[in-house]
């Protein structure tokens, strides 16, 4: 039998073969810690064989040796073969391809196979059909082997919209491995960020517009690098970007003197940045819209309403109350509130947010330069930001459900009762107030108009009167 | 015609300003309210100038408010408690505003400095000067910082409501102004009354003889 065994360095990702001890054929499941420096014994192996070694593509002296198990190598010894792959129930073909070189330079290389794969049977492996039904199924399988390790980011995944749409039944949420690729994961200090972001397999569109926003193209930049996805959205715990207060507070992590240059000029800042998102501004080409959110509660227990797993009560309602199906007019969003209300006993409020259209809007961020700085764009009657107005609550996978609003409710009157927690200066004026206005400056008007006209008819009743008057003071004198 | 000193320094000092205040504050008022429909200054500064306007009329209250609380002419702010009196007055000047006006009636109401308002001026000013106007500041204090404010804003029923508050009010001191710019016209001249807010002298007519028609003011006039 013929015995290898492969040294490697880590960040070249070159390795050199030599001829070395005998091959076991058994897997055994080792500690990773334990063989932390196990490198060191190899090293001085290596350097000591060093003239016999048969060296391939090993120019300069390694840094940083990593040794492969025995029993690894026994794994890689199949499974470094490229055309190595099987056909799974499902009807997928599954590549078995690890490649040595690959794993090598990643960041598991100092696991061996069993760490992760230690429900195989070694005995019988790779002999007849695969058990594997589908690849989501060996992903799923495999998360546990992720959790044992990384328990503080899977924690942090539990709590993510993409654990929560599993939990729900998806089948295209992504698990570990797709996004990170157990075999050849690298290191975030040697990987180019953007590129090594998965995001882009799923939200393409998303990540096409990140690439060209301010953000996008300052990523090369090395002094004052710009954040990838995960950046603001982190990579385990992402949540629903439109849901709470949006990432304002991510763009403050770096901006963190965003809040005080606002209020150099800016009117009302603390309001603007509570009920306006970000890129609502600094995406000046952006699709805008009002978002009404259902809160329960008064005051600091106030929350935002969450639509009852298995028991869709929002879309029902929703739907009910939305008689036309042309979105909610001002009586319906009322009548609506007053059901929640009167159902849950707590007091069932709108609270109002601006807020770009879409993930791709939100994605178009521009140069501050650029940033809408008019106030007229949204304090003037017909503003292009309030054309548009849509109501939502959380849904139980943490995204949210909406239903289409008419614009017109923002004007109404109702809205001082519905919508009272959203006003802005000019373009949700109420609308019955500007007539009652004209009406009184017009009665008002009229009222005096008249009453100079009729001081003006009565002139000459007025002169008899003085007439008369000095008339009788004269005889009286 | 003899002139009485009814209107002290601190109070045309007041007037002025407030007046001066009032009508900044309905322009600048509109300005933010209709931007779009006519931009004679922009939004941001519209605001910028209501918010300090606004703030220089609470503080010309403050010195209005001490003036009265620390002089005797606060009788003129006195309500009448009698309503029988009360509303006999205000009918018989509503009457001459109406009717005697037109047919040249002497007024029924004579100015003293103790008594300068006549019902219909009373009861105005009572509601205007301790009611309409620190619920127009207040509310627009609060809109000032929606955000500092929060709680209040809340309790009271949501920006919406301290909002209408703001804007009906406002409609109400826009009615007001224009009725008040019209009435003072209506003293022996034109200008007599506006004169009287400047010198602080108003023109009354002689008593030769017991009016009829004197209010339930005269009562109680100081000699």
């Amino acid at each position: 039998m013929r015995e290898i065994s492969r040294v490697a360095r880590n960040l070249g990702g070159k390795f050199a073969v030599r001829q070395t001890g005998p091959l076991e054929s058994s897997m055994k499941n080792s500690s990773s810690i334990a063989r932390r420096w196990q490198w060191l014994p190899a090293l001085l192996v290596l350097l000591m064989s060093l003239p016999c070694t048969i060296a391939i593509a090993q120019d300069d002296e390694p840094e940083d040796v990593i040794a492969l198990e025995d029993d690894d190598l026994a794994c890689l010894k199949c499974h470094d073969d490229p055309s190595l792959e099987t056909k799974l129930e499902s009807g997928e073909t599954l590549s078995l391809h690890i490649s040595a070189k690959d794993f090598i330079g990643s960041m598991h290389n100092e696991n061996s196979c069993a760490d992760c794969h230690y429900e195989i049977d070694i005995d019988n492996h790779g002999q007849g059909q695969s058990t594997i039904s589908s690849k989501r199924e060996l992903g799923v399988s495999m998360g546990d082997s992720c959790r044992d390790c990384h328990k503080k980011k899977y924690r942090e995944y539990d709590d993510s919209v993409h654990a929560r749409l599993i939990a729900e039944g998806s089948t295209k949420a992504p698990m570990c491995a797709d996004c990170h690729n157990p075999h050849t994961v690298t290191s975030w200090e040697i990987a180019e960020p953007a590129a090594a972001m998965p995001c882009g397999k799923c939200h393409e569109e998303i990540f096409k517009a990140a690439a060209l926003d301010v953000h996008g193209l300052a990523r090369g930049n090395k002094e004052n690098p710009a954040p990838v996805c995960s950046g603001c959205h982190q990579a385990h715990g992402v949540k629903a970007a439109s849901l709470g207060s949006g990432l304002k507070d991510t763009c403050l992590d770096c901006h963190d003197d965003a809040a005080e240059k606002h209020k150099l000029w800016l009117p009302n800042a603390e309001r603007h940045f509570d009920t306006i998102s970000c890129p609502v501004c600094h995406a000046p080409n952006a699709n805008r819209r009002v978002n009404l959110r259902l809160f329960q509660g008064v005051g600091k227990d106030q929350q935002q309403l969450l639509e009852k797993t298995g028991v869709p009560q929002f879309v029902k309602r929703t739907e009910a109350a939305d008689q036309q199906g042309e979105g909610l007019n001002d009586r319906e969003l009322l009548k609506l509130l007053k059901q929640y209300t009167n159902d849950a006993e707590v007091k069932t409020v709108v609270r109002g947010r601006l807020e770009v259209s879409s993930g791709i809007d939100a994605h178009q961020l521009a140069d501050k330069s650029e940033a809408i700085s008019d106030c007229k764009i949204c304090h003037q009657a017909g503003a292009e930001p309030f054309q548009s107005v849509i109501l939502t609550v959380a849904g139980p996978d943490g995204r949210p459900i909406r239903h289409q609003v008419k614009k017109e409710v923002l004007n109404s009157a109702f809205s001082i009762d519905s919508v009272h927690g959203f006003y802005v200066l000019g373009s949700t004026r109420i609308k019955i107030f500007d007539y009652l206005l004209v009406l009184v400056v017009i009665g008002m008007t009229g009222g005096l108009v008249a009453h100079m006209i009729a001081r003006w008819l009565f002139r000459r009743a007025r002169e008899r009167s003085a007439a008369k008057a000095n008339q009788d003071s004269g005889s009286k004198n | 015609m003899r002139k009485i000193y009814i209107h002290p320094l601190p109070i045309r000092i007041w007037h002025w300003l407030n007046a001066f205040g009032i009508i900044l504050l309905i322009l600048t008022g509109l300005q933010i309210r209709y931007t779009g429909l006519f931009d004679v200054i922009s939004f941001r500064n519209a605001v910028i100038l209501h918010n300090w306007v606004g703030f220089l009329v609470g503080a010309n209250f403050l010195l209005w408010l001490l003036f009265y609380l620390f002089s005797k002419r606060i009788s003129v702010y006195q309500p009448e408690l009698n309503s029988k009196k009360y509303f006999a007055a205000m009918f018989r000047q509503v009457y001459f505003y109406a009717y005697g006006i037109l047919r040249g009636e002497a007024n029924p109401y004579r100015v003293t400095p103790a008594a300068k308002f006549n019902p219909m001026q009373a009861m105005t000013y009572q509601i205007v000067m301790l009611l309409l106007l620190p619920m127009q500041f207040y509310t627009g204090v609060l809109l000032w910082d929606a955000t500092g404010f929060a709680g209040q804003i809340d309790m009271l029923g949501g920006i919406r409501v301290i909002s209408t508050i703001h804007v009906l009010l406002s409609i109400a001191f826009i009615g007001f102004l224009m009725s008040h710019l019209y009435l003072i016209t209506l003293g022996h001249s034109f200008f007599a009354h506006s004169k009287g807010m400047v010198t602080g002298y108003e023109e009354v007519e002689d008593e030769t003889k017991p009016k009829e028609t004197t209010s339930f003011r005269v009562d109680r006039d100081s000699p």
